[in-house]
This record gives C-alpha cells, structure tokens and sequence, in this order.
C-alpha cells in the first residue's frame, strides 16, 4: 500500500507546518496543480523556498492583491520569464549564502511553448533551479486552447476536431541538456512523488519535474476522478514515471501493465478525446515504441511489453 | 579619481560596475545581459569585470535578460542591463513588469532604429514606445553625462520614494561608441554615495506575492501611486544633484539643460546629442547677432514641465527637434511639450536625424531659417525638405 | 456581445409576444458559479428576447474565477439599442443559479415587485417572508440537470434548466426557448427546460413599504497599500466552501465479510484492532459478539471469507485463522456488565448456541444456567468434530472463558417435556438450543447391518475411546461430518476410505479446505451415487451404489438428483452414515408449538424461546452462536429480535485496488503434518501478519490518503481521525473517490435556506 511513507509524514515535525498551497485559493475543485502543491509541501518540508511562477493558473491561484495564498514569498512573472526571474533570484540568493530552494511552477504553456527559450537556456547554465511543470496538457488559463504538450486527438478551443499532432516529450528534452536531474512524477503515487520532490529539491543545479496533472475542466472529466486518470495513464504506459541523472542514467520508477482496459478506461473518463473516438489501438504503436527507446536508455535489454 | 578614454558605451558599463561593487556589503548584484548592436560593447564590457558578490548571466535573450534582473530586483540585488533597438522591443513586456513591480532595475539604452528593414543607426523611437509605463528616461548628450547619470540612475532608482526602473539612453554609435575623456570616481567615493539597495517589497521570508492579481480599483491606486512618486523624481532629482556634486566634486546636469535660452527670442528643444550641436549653432547665431537659446530635455520622464514651461514664456519661436517620429502625429517631444509653450509663440516640429542620419549645425541654421519667418506653426516638418 | 436585431427578424418575431406586464427597458441579472455556465444563461435570455425583435445586450463579468467561484452575468434588453455599457447595479430580474450564493449583496439594488428566480431545492414557504416583496419564483434545478445529466457531478450546469422556469415567469410558453437554445447548439437541452417549467413555484408579491438594498459601496480607492509596501503575509479570505453543495463525509460502510458473519462479527473492528493493537484489543472486540473463538477460527466454514473484497484481488484474507490467532493467543474476557434487573435464564442444551446465549446473558449482567443433558458442556464441539481439527484445550480454553462469567452449569441433566415446565416456572425465560434431533437413515435395505453405523455415533465414540478399524470403509454423505468420519476412519486404520455423495464434489456442504485435506489423506470421493442396499451376512461386506442423474432445479438452484438404475457394487467392511439430522423436539410439553423461534400455548407466547439448530436448522457452529447471541439479546430486550440495520455494502468496485500491492493470502501452517495422528493437522498462522492484507472496507483505518491527496489541503487529522474544513471545501470529491476502503462519501449540503 503506497500510504504508510506519506502516511507517517502529514502532521509530523518532518512536515511543513504551513502550507505551501493556502486554503481559499481560487483554483478548480480537484485541480491537479493543488494536489502537486501539496505533496510538494510535505516533500519540502522547513526547507526555505521561493517560488517563481509565469502567466498560468499559478499566477491565478497566488489570489487577489494583497492576500498570499501561496504560504511562501512568490513572484509572479510575465509568461516565458520565469526561468530567467528564478535564475536571478537563485543567484542572489547564492551570492547571499542563504540556502533557498528557488522553485518555479509553470503550466505546460509556460514549459513546452511560451518559456521554452528561456528553460532551455537555464538548463543550458545549469542555474540553480527547481522547475516544476504542472502539465494540463492544455492553455487552461486563457479557457483551454492547444499547447505542444496536449495529445493528439484532444479536442480543445482551438482543435475542436482533435488535436493533430503529438505530444511534444519535454523529459527526453530536458535530458538532452544533461541537467542533473530530470523526472516525471505521477501524483497517483504519492510516495514516488514525495522521493522524487525531496531528491530534486535537494538536488544542485537544475532540477525538472514534469508532472502530469489532472484538469478537470480542461479534461472535460470528474473532478473526483484526477488522481484515477493519472494512475491509468502510468498504468497504460501513456505517462511513462522514471527519471533521468545527468541526461544519461534512465531509471523506471513504475512499471505499468500496459493493459488495453487502463488505456481505454483513461481515455474513456475523459470528454475531450469523444469526438476523436480516440482507442486504446490508436495509441498503443506509439507507446510501444517509447518503452522500447525507453527500455533501451535504461539499460534493460527486456521487451517493452510484458505479456500479461 | 582619474581620467579615463572611455566610449560611453564602456562607461555605462563602468559606471554599472562600481555600483555593483558598492554594494557588496549588500545584497550584491546581478544581471543578466543579451547583446545587440550598438550596446553590446556596454555588456561585454560587464562581463569583463570582476565583481565582488556579483553575477552577470548571459541569458539568450533581451527577454530573459530583463527577466533575469526583475528576478534579481526581486530577490533584493542591484541590478542593470543593457540594449538597444529590437532588444529593448523584445523586453518591452519585462521593462514594463519591472516598472509596475517596482523595482529598482538600472537600464542603459544604446538608441537605434527599430527593424527590419534593418539599420543599425541612432534613432530614439526605440526608447520612446517605453515612455508612458513607469520608467524613468534621461537622454544623454556626452560621455561625462552618460556616466555620470548611470551612477545617479542607481541612487535615483532605489530611492524608497521612487522605485522603479530608470533607462539612461545614449544615441547608437554617435555616443555609444564614441570615446572621450571620463572622470572615474573611485570606489570608495561611490560606495559613499549609492546607499546599500535595500528593495522593502523584496522576497525575503515572509510570505506575500509580487505581481499577483489586482482588482480595477486596486491597479487604479497603484497605477496613481506610481505616477506619483514619479512626479516626485523631479525634486528627488534635485536632491540627488547636489549629493552627487558633494560626492564627485562636479555638477550633474540639470533635468532641462538651458543654454543662452533665457532672452531668447527663439529657441531650440532639443534630446541627447542634438541638444549640443543645438548649443553650437546657438553660439554662432549669437555671434551673428540673432536671439537664439537652446533647451535639452535631459530627463523625459517624469517631464519636467514646469521648467519647460518656463522656458518657453515669452519665445517667439520654437523650433522642436525630434530624432524620432510618433507616426501619424509628429515628433514625441514636440508633441509633448508644445502645449506647454504660450499660445503667441510659434512652435514648429522639425524631424531630424531619423534612422541615424547626422544632425549637424547647418541642419539647424536652415530650420531656423525656415521658423523665424513663419507667423504660425506647420505641420511637422523634415530636415531634409526644410 | 450584442445582438444586432436585423430587420426580417420583425416579422418572426410576431411568432413570441410579448411577456405582459414586461416594461422596458429590462435589466436582467444572473447570478451563478464558474462552470455553472451563467454567463450562457444570460446569453440565452438575449437570445429569447431577440426572437421578440427586441435589442439587447448581454455580457458576464469576467474576472479570473475559476470553476465553482461566484460569477454574475448580465442582459439588457430594450425597444432601441442599447448604450448602457456599465454592469446590472438595479436588476428588473435576478436569477439565481445556486442558493449557496444568496448573501445580501445578490439581492443589491432589487426594488420591491422585481422577479426573482433562485434554483434550490427547498420549499417556496421556506423563502416566503425573506421575499415577500418580489416576485419569486424557486426550481429544484440542480436535480432536473443532474438526472438529465448536464455538467459534471461536482458542478451541475443548470442554466438551460433553470430558463425553463424563466420562461413560466415571464408567463411565455416553453415553446419560445426552442429556437434560442438551438441558436446556441443547446436544443438536447429542451427536456431538463420542460420539466423546470413544469415544476416552478411562485410567489407574488406582497405590496407594501419597501425599500431595496443599495448597491454596495465602492471601496474608497485610497485605502490601497502600495506595491513597495507589500512585504506583509495576509493569508487570504477567500471562503471557497460555498463553492460547493457538497461535502465529504466520513461515513462507515458495512464490509462484506462482517455481512457474511453468522456470528455477527465485526471482522473488519478484530483485524483491525489485531494489525495496530494486538490481540488483546482485537479479542475485546471479537468477544463481544463471539464466545468460542478458539473454535470457529478452527471450524467456521467462513463464508466471510467467500465475500471478501480482496478475494478477487490476490486471495481473500484469512479471517477464520486470524479469527483462532486471536482466540489462541489472547488472555483477556470482557468484564460483564451489571444489569438494573437481573434476569435468570435457563439454557437448555451447552452446544455452541447454548454457550453463546449464556455467554450474551452473563454479560449483560443476567444469571445463566445451562442445562446439559451429557457429562461435559461443548455438544457437538466436544462429541462431534474430531481432536485433529479442534484440540481439546482449544475448546476448553474458550468453554472455561464463558463459564468464569459466572455460568452455572448443570450436567448431566436431560430436559424432557416435565422439566420443560417446570424450568419455564422456576426461570424467568428458558432458551432452548438442543441442536438437531436424531440422524437421518437411509432406509436402503441392509441398513442395520452390522457394521453401518451413524457417523455421529462413531465420532463420539472416537472422541470418548480410541477405536481401531480395519479394511474399507465407506462415508455416506456429503457435509462436514462426512469429511470428519472420512478423515477419523483413516485415521482408525481404515485401508481405504470412500465418500459417496449423491450430487458433485463442488455441491459438498463440507468446507472446502476439509474435502481437500480429506482427499490428501487419502480418502477418495465418489459423486453422483447413492447406496441402495448394503449386503453381508451379519456383517456388512458389500454396498450396492446407484449413480444419481441431475434432475431439475430445486429451490436452491441445486439440481435435484435423481437415483438412476445404474449400479455397481463395492467391497467394503465399514458404513458410516452422515446424512444430516432431524429437526425434532421430543421436550415440548403437550399443548406447546414453536413458532418464530418461540414456544406458544395455544395464541399466547410463553417466555421459552428456541435457538441454533433447533430453531434454524443452518446447521454451523457460528450460525449457532450467532443465533444464540440474538436470542439471548431478543429475552433480555423482549419479544422482538433486535435488528441490526446493515450500512451500505462495500463493493469490490468500490475498493481502491491501486492502493494495494499484490501480497497472497498467508496460508495455515500444515508443514508439520503427522503421518495421520489425532494430533491438530492445522497448526493455524505463522503470526499475525495477515490482519495487514484487510482492506477494511467501508472503514476508516486513518491511512491518511484522504488528507494526502486532498487538493485544498482542507482536511485535518483529529484526535479520533479527520475533520474537513467545510468552509473552504470546494467538494471536488477527491478524498472520497481516493479511500482507498471506501469510509467517506459525498454528502448533499442542506439544500433549507438559512
């Protein structure tokens, strides 16, 4: 049961006994990014933190003028600033010697599109930065348009056929900078997610956190049911979870069954592959063939796929 | 204090150093910095230096380079960069996020044509898109000036009552890249006089959040406030002067630089290096027996309208040169100051030295020729058709 | 967005009047949440009184809410265009979509004899005073769009509902909607609008002084702090519970395997006490309802174990060993109770129901006697089921548990139809739990052979004296006293033992465990076949079999077998029946029925109540005790049984599987096997580790999932377990769908206006 680690954690002296993320904040009900602000304030811990946040639901969620709903100092940047803002207060804090963790939580528009340039260019310095990309897979900000990180077959504003073309895959990305560290975290996991927090805020250098993170109403589903869709899409093998050290060593965190029934229950469960018609057979080539790149980096010389 | 052979473009970048060094004891400083012709001699020139408590990140952007300073003003640092043209276009949203976060971001512009078609000569218009969103402006005339009103632009910046970003511009290459003699402070007399940056909003422990939502009425106040305080520079400014000249020994120039303007029958108005060609024309005018003074509009924001103002009372003529133009209306500073003149005197608008053409004395004689007889004012006119 | 009102559209207009009594210009003012879909609904209105050839207007106030957060929408509608560009501040119509949202300033600027539409589920009276001024209308729309199934469970859209009774209001018929809402793709939409417009309650106005709220003030401009003095922490204000009409409630649900219990054990309260307390604190809870758990966790056929959740998972959990673990390694006995009026009880009969009755009466304060006719208490316990399956000391362990409560025991002592009576005179209730009557026979020829003996006889004869048989023996039967002659037979020095049984193996009421174990022992079963004649002379020495076809389905859906000509004949030197026995009562006086399990004289109830097999005939020990327990509660409380209300039933559906990783089922030590001895086959659990594979179903084991995946970080640990901060819950449900034991749910709001 993957309770116990976390379990024992919430409400201890190893917890944080402020929230990161404050009660009346303004997001939806069941918002993906919440729960990531949540575990990550138990990873964090009394750790000292900053957080630099972009043009996206973030910067909404931070409330109104002059209340803090983030319950740490925060900055809100224009949208492809934030790298760059979090590499200047990072190294202002280091110049100062105070040992501040600088976070930034940016949507995938702020990540795959808008802040690309800048990303890549801190990852390129290798700034000390922890980012964290809450991925929606969708601009939910401007009411939900296509960004390089929503699937194809997703119908949003702008694609109300579906979206064409795939997924941009930001960790393979990332890795190609040969940051330290690089990883995708499943919420449904809790405490996968809690380690991998914890080694990325401890982590020098720049750090990426690519977080699949359920959306409601961009998702057109339960809110209820965020955390199952991110559980069926690790299971399916549709959100591989691994990380990735230096841009070389790949590690799978979780293994998925790679079943059909978890695929079609992900796709199912949402509205916004309807109209697509969207299958489980529809996806699965393209899944096989990134487990198998996948298998491939990490070492494993075993099939992809395991026969049930 | 020593005597250097300095372009400004380096001593802006001097200037930007000895106050990054003074504030050692401080937070420190830090900068990111992109490079673009004609200001990438001031970046280079950063980067070259060694600073105590201090880091330059050359980022891959005008964009994330003034990203990376509302990071660094955010954080509690000293800061400042460089740029010029589409540089300073492509940082227009960050400059204007500076401003309205208030924080004390020192900017030196290398003023050049916005492209394509591309043309990499002096032409303020780059500068003036920025004018109307809360960043102080000076225009600078000489090497001296330049550095000396970087220097200042610090102390103005992080003052408790203004915080908010100043830009210093110089025009590309006419005085960006040319050298002449600076005084150099040294770093004890600057340390004296720049205060350690103390930013009261910065992110420290407490939690608050910086440039969170605001409702209509709360942008309003903080829209007024801002205008406000930067109403105040004018008088902050004149503190400022008389600190500077205590601190360095020598003047810095007034907001309004007037030259022989005040029996003025005609007058010539004037930003940067114009403004000392206008004063060469003037002298030889003088000699000819004509009535003439000129006036250089050294700090455009805040504008200092009531000097103007009172410069202009009782001119018969005016004749505005803008090495910029407000397409579909005439040059910026005419436009902004022609109200300020009496409703008698005649106010004429001439367009000079856009996209980098050289301004020079005889440019002026024949505009003056052109405005002395005129009983009312045309439409704003070019220097090459007067 | 405004709806330029072309000039052909006049003409079609003539199709929608007017509303009568509509002045205008009309102000219409929408009041909903995000995602609700308000700002549509204000769309629509405009679009319903274009169709009349009408200008309008309509716009939301968009601000940065997100889904659930208070939104307003607007519609202006006139007789020429419109210049007003400012927000609705003195409203002709307010809808409301969501009562949550009726604070004072929704109702600002509303002058007396103003519409009001609010959808909510309580009564028009329930609003009659607060609106009395207005014309008020109220629709239980979020439950016509939730069955109609528009919009998401957490946030219901209702506004194509809700303008179903916007349009009774207005006293147009429903037909005008039909082309507005095709305008905007909504025309799937129409039903949920019909059945608002049927349902609508309204109220006219009571004339009278009034006047309205004045729009709220705006805050004075200057009392803005200044950016570069913001270096405050101001925790924010914002109160996100009434974005929600629904809550997450802690909620205990029935797990199946406590449904399953005969006994009515609160398996999941035991296991959970045994993982996290031991098994001290586990026995306090299973000794509540469970006198001999020594023994059921030997002989219970466990249909717990057949409803457990996780048994299509990885194995259902081994509760009847979890059961003896606890049984075996616990020393403690509740403490009883002392009763305001102490009752004196006989007991007739010290089987496992009898225990169970004056286990339940001693510890609710009462005197219990048991009256039993043989020399030791235990009946079929300690004359039937053998000594390899239940030791001795295991049943004396549990026996001496009930007997140090402070029953008296008389032994010995064989109730007939005298003693009936006079028990029922001398005690103030007599439970009469005698078990089953005498066996069944066959009624083949060459049944009193010798050497056909009953099954029960032959296992009590074991149990009182070692007894030695030789050459082949068959057991006639198919339930558990079957399996135990097979396993005592071979056990005896049988050379060979069968079992016939008329129908399949699968059909064997045995439990499984015991068949199978039967079978490694040895013994070989023979389905479908039933013996007809058993020959020898004097002596047993052949059975004649008949193979049985399967006939129709009977009540139980068991196909009712059918004895064929076929037979065949096998050697044998040893018949042992185990048939099952009669449900007689040969201690009833004359004059006396049973009924209900209650003795009667004639129509008058008589305080001698009737339990375990020879009321229910269910025929296992734990259906006994169950029984026992009840009984004993129903003479202590009176004529009725008390009836335990089950909670909802946990579903494996309901389970979080992903919560759990893949452990089987740790099996019984059988390791140590003896070569057919008397000594206990089973040697029970290694320890008590399996108590940690239980889901607890529909009960909260505190795992704190629900906190840890709570997006609002609303829900807090108490002393007792979790509170949830209703004032800042939006409701999005996701504790609720995360439990991974299904102990929460999701709670309506009350829907009564405050």
């Amino acid at each position: 049961m993957n309770e116990p680690a976390l379990g024992g954690m919430v409400g201890t002296p190893l917890d944080r006994c402020e929230p990161l993320f404050r009660k009346g904040n303004t997001n939806c009900g069941g918002c993906g990014m919440s729960i990531t602000l949540q575990m990550l304030r138990h990873a964090v811990g009394e750790r000292r933190v900053q957080l630099i946040i972009p043009a996206a639901c973030a910067a909404v969620a931070g409330g109104t003028f002059p209340q803090a709903t983030f319950g740490v100092p925060t900055l809100m940047t224009t949208f492809a600033s934030a790298s760059a803002a979090a590499s200047g207060a990072a190294s202002v804090a280091a110049l100062n010697g105070e040992d501040v963790r600088v976070i930034v939580l940016a949507g995938d528009g702020g990540t795959f599109d808008i802040g690309f340039a800048s990303l890549s260019a801190a990852a390129e310095r290798n700034e000390d930065i922890l980012y964290i990309c809450y991925d929606n897979e969708i601009y939910g900000n401007t009411g939900g348009q296509r960004s390089s990180a929503t699937p194809a077959g997703a119908v949003t504003t702008n694609t109300p056929d579906g979206k064409a073309e795939q997924k941009k895959d930001i960790l393979a990305v990332m890795a190609a900078h040969r940051i330290p560290y690089a990883a995708s975290i499943s919420l449904a996991h809790a405490e996968d997610t809690h380690r991998k927090m914890r080694t990325a805020l401890d982590q020098k250098g720049f750090r990426f956190l690519h977080v699949l993170s359920p959306c409601p109403t961009g998702w057109k589903s339960e809110p209820a049911l965020g955390l199952e869709l991110v559980r069926l899409a690790v299971r399916s093998g549709l959100f591989p979870v691994y990380e990735i050290f230096d841009g070389k060593r790949h590690v799978v965190n979780i293994e998925p069954d790679f079943t059909d029934e978890a695929l079609n229950m992900y796709l199912s469960l949402q509205r916004r592959f309807q109209k697509s018609g969207l299958s489980a057979s529809d996806l699965r080539p393209a899944i096989d063939r990134y487990w198998q790149n996948l298998r491939a980096l990490s070492g494993r010389i075993v099939p992809a796929r395991r026969d049930a | 204090m020593t005597v250097e052979l300095l372009s400004a473009n380096h001593g802006a970048a001097l200037a930007a150093t000895l106050a990054a060094r003074a504030n050692r004891k401080g937070r420190g400083f830090c900068s990111g910095v992109y490079p673009i012709t004609p200001s990438t001699e001031c970046m280079e020139y950063l980067c070259q230096q060694t600073i105590e408590k201090g880091r330059v990140i050359r980022v891959e952007s005008e964009h994330s380079a003034m990203g990376v300073c509302i990071g660094t003003a955010a954080a509690g640092a000293r800061t400042f960069t460089a740029t010029s043209s589409n540089g300073l276009a492509y940082m227009f949203e960050n400059c204007i996020a500076a401003a309205s976060l208030r924080l004390p971001v020192v900017l030196a512009v290398a003023n050049r044509t916005m492209g394509p078609p591309w043309n990499i000569w002096a032409d303020h218009s780059d500068a003036l898109t920025l004018r109307d969103h809360g960043l102080i402006q000076f225009y600078c005339a000489d090497n001296q000036e330049l550095f000396d009103t970087v220097l200042c632009a610090f102390r103005l910046a992080e003052d408790r009552r203004v915080l908010m970003p100043v830009m210093v511009n110089m025009e590309g290459f006419i005085l960006s890249h040319t050298v002449a003699q600076t005084d150099i402070p040294h770093q004890a007399q600057v340390d004296d006089f720049l205060p350690l940056t103390d930013i009261p909003h910065r992110l420290d422990d407490v939690p608050h959040t910086l440039g969170q939502i605001e409702v209509p009425h709360q942008t309003e106040m903080h829209r007024w406030q801002h205008h406000n305080a930067m109403l105040d520079v004018l008088q902050i400014y004149a503190e400022i002067q008389k600190e500077f000249e205590a601190a360095f020994g020598r003047r810095l120039p007034d907001a309004v630089v007037a030259y022989r303007a005040e029996d003025a029958e005609t007058l010539i108005v004037s930003m940067g290096t114009i403004g000392s060609t206008a004063e060469r024309v003037v002298d030889k005018l003088r000699a000819e027996g004509q009535r003439v003074g000129a006036l250089r509009v050294r700090l455009f924001r805040p504008l200092p309208t009531e000097a103007i103002r009172a410069h202009f009372v009782g001119k018969k003529h005016i004749a505005a040169i803008d090495r910029n133009i407000g397409i579909g209306l005439g040059g910026v500073l005419w436009s902004e100051t022609r109200c300020l003149a009496d409703p008698a005197t005649v106010m004429q608008d001439y367009l000079a030295g856009l996209g980098g053409g050289d301004v020079r004395p005889e440019h002026l004689v024949k505009m003056l020729a052109d405005l002395v007889p005129r009983r009312s004012a045309g439409a704003p006119a070019i220097m090459e058709a007067v | 967005m405004e709806y330029k009102c072309p000039a052909d559209s006049l003409a079609s207009a003539s199709t929608i009047p007017l509303p009568a009594g509509l002045t205008l210009p009309l102000e219409v003012r929408v009041h909903g949440r995000g995602g609700q879909g308000g700002v549509t609904c204000a769309k629509l209105i405009a679009a319903l009184f274009t169709e009349m050839g009408l200008h309008v207007q309509t716009f939301g106030d968009y601000g940065s809410e997100r889904s659930g957060a208070p939104v307003q929408a607007y519609t202006r509608v006139d007789r020429s265009a419109i210049s007003n560009r400012n927000k609705v501040y003195r409203p002709n119509h307010l809808i409301v979509l969501d009562e949550g949202l009726m604070g004072a300033q929704v109702m600002d600027g509303a002058a007396a004899g103003s519409q009001v539409l609010l959808n909510s589920r309580a009564s028009l009276e329930s609003y009659a005073v607060r609106f009395e001024h207005y014309r008020f209308g109220v629709i239980d729309a979020t439950a016509i769009a939730r069955e109609q199934g528009i919009g998401s469970s957490s946030v219901v859209i209702i506004n194509t509902t809700i303008l179903g009774a916007y349009a009774r209001l207005l006293g147009l018929p429903l037909s005008v909607l039909e082309r507005a809402y095709a305008s905007l793709g909504l025309a799937g939409d129409l039903p949920a609008a019909q059945q608002a417009y049927e349902q609508v309650h309204v109220s006219e106005p009571v004339h009278g002084d009034f006047a309205p709220a004045a729009p709220a003030a705006s805050p004075s401009p200057l009392a803005v702090r200044s950016l570069i003095a913001h270096n405050e922490d101001i925790p924010a204000s914002l109160k996100t519970g009434s974005w929600s009409n629904q809550v997450p409630i802690y909620s205990e649900h029935s797990a199946p395997c406590n449904l399953a219990c005969p006994a009515g054990n609160d398996i999941v309260g035991f296991i959970q006490a045994l993982k996290n307390e031991g098994a001290d604190k586990a026995a306090a809870i299973l000794l509540r309802t469970q006198p001999l758990p020594s023994v059921c966790g030997r002989v219970c056929p466990a249909p717990c174990m057949q409803g457990c959740n996780r048994a299509t998972f990885d194995g259902a959990v081994n509760i009847r060993s979890l059961e003896r673990w606890i049984g075996d390694h616990s020393h403690t006995a509740l403490a009883p109770q002392s009763a305001a009026q102490r009752k004196r009880v006989a007991v007739v009969g010290g089987g496992p129901a009898g225990l169970s009755a004056a286990y339940q009466l001693a510890l609710h304060g009462h005197a219990a006697t048991i009256v039993e006719a043989g020399p030791a208490l235990g009946g079929v316990l300690r004359n039937g089921i053998p000594e390899f399956r239940l030791p001795h000391e295991a049943l004396q362990r549990d026996i001496e548990r009930i007997v140090t409560l402070g029953v008296e025991v008389r032994c010995n002592s064989r109730v007939d139809k005298v003693d009936m009576k006079r028990l029922q005179l001398e005690f103030d209730a007599v439970i009469v739990c005698v078990g089953f009557g005498p066996a069944h026979t066959l009624g083949a020829k060459g049944e009193t052979l010798d050497g056909v003996e009953q099954g029960l006889d032959f296992l009590d004869r074991m149990k009182r004296k070692r007894v030695v048989l030789h050459g082949h023996v068959v057991v006639v039967g198919g339930g558990n006293t079957a399996v135990d002659c097979a396993r005592t037979a071979l056990r005896c020095g049988a050379a060979s033992v069968k079992i016939v049984y008329r129908r399949g193996r699968e059909d064997m009421p045995a439990i499984t465990d015991e068949i199978e174990d039967a079978e490694r022992e040895g013994a070989q079963i023979l389905p479908h076949r039933q013996p007809v004649e058993f020959t020898g002379a004097g002596m047993v020495s052949a059975i004649v079999v008949a193979e049985v076809g399967a006939g129709t389905p009977d009540a139980s859906g068991r196909r009712r077998p059918v004895v064929t000509q076929n037979t065949s004949t096998m050697v044998c030197d040893k018949v042992l029946l185990a048939l099952g026995q009669k449900s007689e009562l040969d201690l009833l006086p004359d004059g006396w029925t049973m009924r209900d399990g209650r003795a009667w004289h004639g129509d008058r109830t008589l305080p001698v109540w009737f339990a375990g097999d020879c009321a229910t005939g269910d025929g296992t020990v734990t259906h006994a005790i169950g029984n026992g327990r009840r009984t004993a509660l129903a003479v202590l409380n009176g004529d009725v049984l008390p009836d335990e209300a089950p909670a909802k039933r946990v579903a494996p559906g309901q389970i979080r599987f992903s919560h759990f990783d893949v452990t089987p089922p740790h099996k019984d030590d059988q390791t140590a096997r003896p070569a057919l001895t008397f000594d206990e086959v089973n040697l029970g659990l290694a320890s008590a580790e399996e108590a940690a594979r239980c889901f607890s179903c529909g009960h909260c084991t505190k795992c704190d999932t629900c906190l840890i995946c709570c997006p609002d970080g609303v829900i807090f640990r108490t002393a007792d377990g979790y509170r949830v901060d209703g004032e800042y819950c939006k409701g999005c449900g996701m504790c609720v769908a995360e439990c991974p034991c299904s102990a929460m749910e999701m709670q309506e709001k009350n829907g009564v206006a405050a």
